[in-house]
């Protein structure tokens, strides 16, 4: 047993470590309380699969990412497209709830961390995630979070789930008619307080990051007086149901046998659309944090924590994790950016599982739905859209992705991101600043196969007025072999000449610390590559 | 203070949205609870059907059906008058699935068009004699996919999905199965009441609950029941000039009189789509089953099984909209399809010899 002294001497060196525990906790309890909602909401409405598995994912994920990623304000756990994407994927092959379905989901998260893994091992993959451009981010955020609000109308009005999964905006518009002719009349009511008193608690500064849990809160009220005057058999509303069997952990094992490959194997492609749409939200999530709070951390260590993490969630019955934008947000609205905070969020939340889950088993599912709606509309922010539309490239990229969203399933909409993304850089390159001054063509920007068309038709425009031309590329960036050789074959015709307008000494010096920057970064990338050889 | 006013009129025009939703939502309620309550107006077809059945509100139910063919009828729990209503709806949505006769088709049909694109496509189709099929003298008909002996089999596995799916289930499975349609929701009237009307035919026709009868589903006929000749398409076009273009068509596009449709469209915008099961090159012996055993009218079951099968592989070759799951190119590429195909085959002669009319049945 320890001495009053030795106990005072530990909380001495705790108050040294962390002066404002207390403060964190605080932090981390909203954020559980926070969480709570979504990740039950997450996995049933979304998913398919029993509401331990979102629990689980905010629990051990957000254990797991906060000790593999050193971010500050990195929260993980369950996400909503990822959640919305397995159920895309697994609707087809299994009836939702049921234990096939489950060890397909639990499949299913699993390959999709393997996939991760492939993409931070094979550094160019991992680095053509940063290529992916803002508007082609929002876009899909926007998509998604429409696609969200879609997809919870049915449970918003009390209607069973439809299993039909194509043409999200037809089917949109059948369960809005659906829910007007046949939805349960006490289900809308429950949704509609719930939507109702999140709203407005969102309009008082102090009250903003309880207004979720004031809406299921008042939700629940309605539907237990419902319950109470009227009787569940008569309202018919589903409720969460019993969570008390959850403990601490429960172990798993993804479904693999020899009867279930052909569907294992029909479902890669959804497994590639999680690893992806995970990753695209935790390095997009990321990079724009960083620039929030000004500081700096290498997406790859967030990738590699995403991957590990969801290689070994779906041994704990638990969803993939990624960053959360609304979690990050809300922890960076805080003002407390710490690990201690996130994961005593985690801790937080296994208290309250394991001693409310009577309480939480009461909560109606179309209150759970309305907050889906909610965080959907929430995604669709037009603060960080607008500034796409000053630019008709932007605005293309951006209404392609989102469309495709729309209109193709998700792993289509991450190919149309991906092609419309490079697109847009490759146009970008490909016109070059090209301005003529007599017989002087100055490129500006970069001579490569792309843009040469381009730099040509101006050339031989020069050639035919002037009779001669001089080519200046002082100012370009960047040539590739076709341009060199199609300036060195000008230059052999003898009716052009080229021209770097640097100056010797300027370009001496410019070469030196190239030379110098060269030899730094193969010395960095020896010392990197020991110290991961020591660790593993 | 003008902050203050943004907040407030955000919530004023969130309550104002929930509050119309709201009282549109009960304003259908209510229209569809008078439907419920209201007198149904029978199709003639049912008005017979129904009436040769006995069908009336009372304590306990005899089919006259059963005590004319075997001198004996149990008498079973009755019908209320609301469960009376649901099944006269019911045998109406399945012998005017599109409204034609109904004064108010959105109401008194529970919208079912709005599950079905293109405007032929009805249940009596299929399930002919409004779901149960009898030859003259009363007998019902192999392969003749009787509602009845559908609901009598209760659950059954999906052949192709392996999912355990109730008689509701399968009877949303039919709007995209057997249709370019879309499922309506499980607790939809319109389930409600096909049930309703089919678990009726199962207590007049005598059906024993969980038992195989013949009429079931169809009596597939796969490659290897014929004389492996392969299907031919040539030989799917002759017949088809032969035995089908005189009701459905020389390009299969259906025929209508009178804005009632004569004979259903086999191929184009009112046809089933390629991801239905009626499709030959997604399912080769479901199509072939039900012409062998249902067509053509009044001369069944005299194709041979090849025959049956160069029909359905001519006829699926026809141009038809795309499936839901193949994507928004696959549907343009159809619908293109469909709008020049048409005019291409007159122009071009194509259709000539097609034109030609058709031997007498």
């Amino acid at each position: 047993m320890k001495s009053p002294a030795s106990a005072a001497k530990y909380k001495a060196l705790l108050g040294q470590r962390w002066p404002n525990l207390s403060g964190h906790l605080v932090v981390g309890l909203t954020l559980a309380l926070v969480t709570l909602p979504q990740a039950v909401a997450f996995s049933v409405t979304l998913a398919g699969v029993p509401p331990h598995f979102g629990i689980y994912a905010a629990i051990w994920g957000v254990l797991f990412c906060t000790m593999l990623n050193p971010s500050r304000i990195f929260h993980g756990g369950p996400n909503t497209a990822m959640s919305a994407a397995i159920g895309v994927t697994l609707l087809p092959i299994a009836p939702p709830f049921g234990a096939e379905y489950m060890g397909y989901a639990l499949t299913l998260g699993l390959m999709a961390g393997l996939i991760q893994l492939l993409i931070y091992l094979i550094r160019p993959l991992s680095r053509m995630l940063d290529l992916i451009s803002e508007p082609v981010i929002n876009g899909m955020i926007c998509g998604i979070g429409l696609f969200l609000i879609f997809k919870s109308l049915t449970t918003f009005g009390g209607l069973p789930f439809n299993t039909e999964v194509e043409w999200p905006l037809w089917i949109a518009w059948q369960s809005f008619l659906a829910v007007l002719e046949i939805g349960n009349i006490h289900a809308i009511e429950i949704g509609s307080i719930t939507l109702i008193t999140c709203v407005i608690a969102r309009q008082f500064e102090p009250l903003r990051n309880w207004a979720i849990l004031f809406g299921i809160a008042a939700g629940t009220l309605y539907s237990e007086y419902l319950s109470a005057t009227r009787g569940l058999q008569n309202t018919l509303v589903e409720q969460i149901g019993n969570l008390s069997s959850i403990g601490p952990v429960y172990p798993s094992l993804p479904l693999f046998s020899p009867e279930t490959m052909p569907d294992v194997v029909a479902i890669v492609p959804g497994a590639i659309t999680l690893a992806l749409l995970g990753l695209f939200q935790t390095v997009a999530a990321m990079r724009r944090m960083n620039r929030k709070v000004g500081g700096y951390s290498d997406s790859r260590q967030a990738i590699f924590s995403d991957a590990v993490c969801n290689c070994l969630l779906p041994f704990l019955s638990s969803l993939p994790t990624c960053a959360s934008f609304n979690r990050m947000w809300l922890v960076h609205q805080l003002g407390v950016h710490s690990r201690v905070a996130i994961a005593s969020s985690a801790l937080w939340l296994l208290l309250l599982v394991l001693f409310l889950a009577k309480l939480i088993a009461i909560i109606p599912m179309p209150a759970m739905a309305a907050v889906i709606m909610l965080l959907g509309a929430n995604m669709i922010n037009w603060e960080d859209i607008k500034p796409h539309f000053k630019d008709r490239r932007e605005a293309v990229v951006f209404m392609g992705s989102f469309l495709s969203v729309l209109f193709l399933d998700l792993f289509g909409a991450v190919i149309v991101g991906s092609v419309l993304a490079v697109a847009y850089s490759k146009w970008e390159q490909a016109h070059p600043n090209i301005s003529v001054t007599g017989n002087v063509l100055s490129v500006r920007g970069s001579i490569y196969y792309g843009s040469l068309p381009v730099i040509e038709s101006m050339y031989h425009g020069v050639i035919e007025r002037e009779g001669s031309a001089v080519i200046d590329f002082s100012q370009c960036y960047y040539i590739d072999q076709e341009g060199i050789r199609w300036l060195a074959a000008a230059k052999a015709g003898q009716k052009a000449s080229l021209a770097d307008r640097r100056r010797i000494e300027s370009r001496r010096e410019l070469e030196r610390r190239e030379a110098a920057d060269r030899k730094r970064a193969s010395g960095r990338r020896r010392k990197r590559d020991r110290r991961q050889r020591s660790e593993f | 203070m003008r902050m203050l006013t943004g907040k407030f009129t955000r919530i004023v025009l969130l309550l104002l949205f929930l509050g119309g939703l709201y009282f549109l939502a009960t304003h259908k309620h209510r229209q569809r609870e008078e439907t419920r309550q209201a007198p149904v107006v029978l199709t003639p077809g049912c008005a017979d059907k129904l009436g040769r059945y006995g069908l009336a509100s009372a304590d306990y139910y005899q089919s006259p059906y059963l005590l004319q063919r075997t001198r004996t009828s149990m008498k079973v729990r009755g019908y209320s008058d609301e469960d009376v209503r649901a099944i006269q709806r019911g045998c109406n949505i399945v012998d005017d699935t599109q409204g034609t006769l109904a004064k108010d088709k959105g109401l008194e049909r529970w919208n079912t068009t709005r599950f079905i694109r293109g405007s032929h496509a009805s249940c009596d189709h299929c399930h002919q004699g409004i779901g149960d099929k009898q030859d003259a003298a009363g007998n019902r008909l192999k392969g003749s996919l009787s509602l009845g002996a559908s609901w009598a089999m209760a659950d059954m596995y999906d052949r192709f999905t392996g999912l355990l799916l109730p008689y509701e289930l399968r009877q949303m499975q039919c709007y995209i199965n057997s249709s370019n349609g879309y499922k309506p929701n499980i607790a939809d009237d319109v389930i409600r009441d096909v049930t309703a009307y089919s678990r009726f035919l199962s207590a007049a026709l005598g059906l024993k609950i969980g038992n195989h009868y013949e009429e079931q589903g169809i009596d597939e006929i796969a490659a290897s029941a014929t004389p492996k000749q392969g299907d031919d398409y040539v030989r799917g076009a002759a017949l088809y000039r032969h035995k089908c273009q005189g009701c459905h068509g020389p390009q299969a596009f259906g025929t209508e009189a009178n804005g009632r449709v004569v004979a259903p469209a086999l191929a184009g915008p009112n046809a089933w789509n390629m991801q239905s099961r009626n499709y030959f090159h997604y399912v080769s012996t479901i199509l072939p089953g039900f012409i062998c055993r249902n067509m053509p009218l009044g001369e069944e079951n005299t194709l041979s099984n090849q025959e049956c099968r160069d029909i359905a592989y001519y006829i699926s070759n026809l141009p038809r909209p795309a499936g839901d799951r193949q994507g928004p190119l696959m549907a343009l590429q159809q619908q293109m399809l469909m709008a020049v195909m048409p005019p291409l085959m007159r122009l071009t002669g194509s259709g000539r010899s097609i034109e030609a009319p058709a031997p007498e049945r």
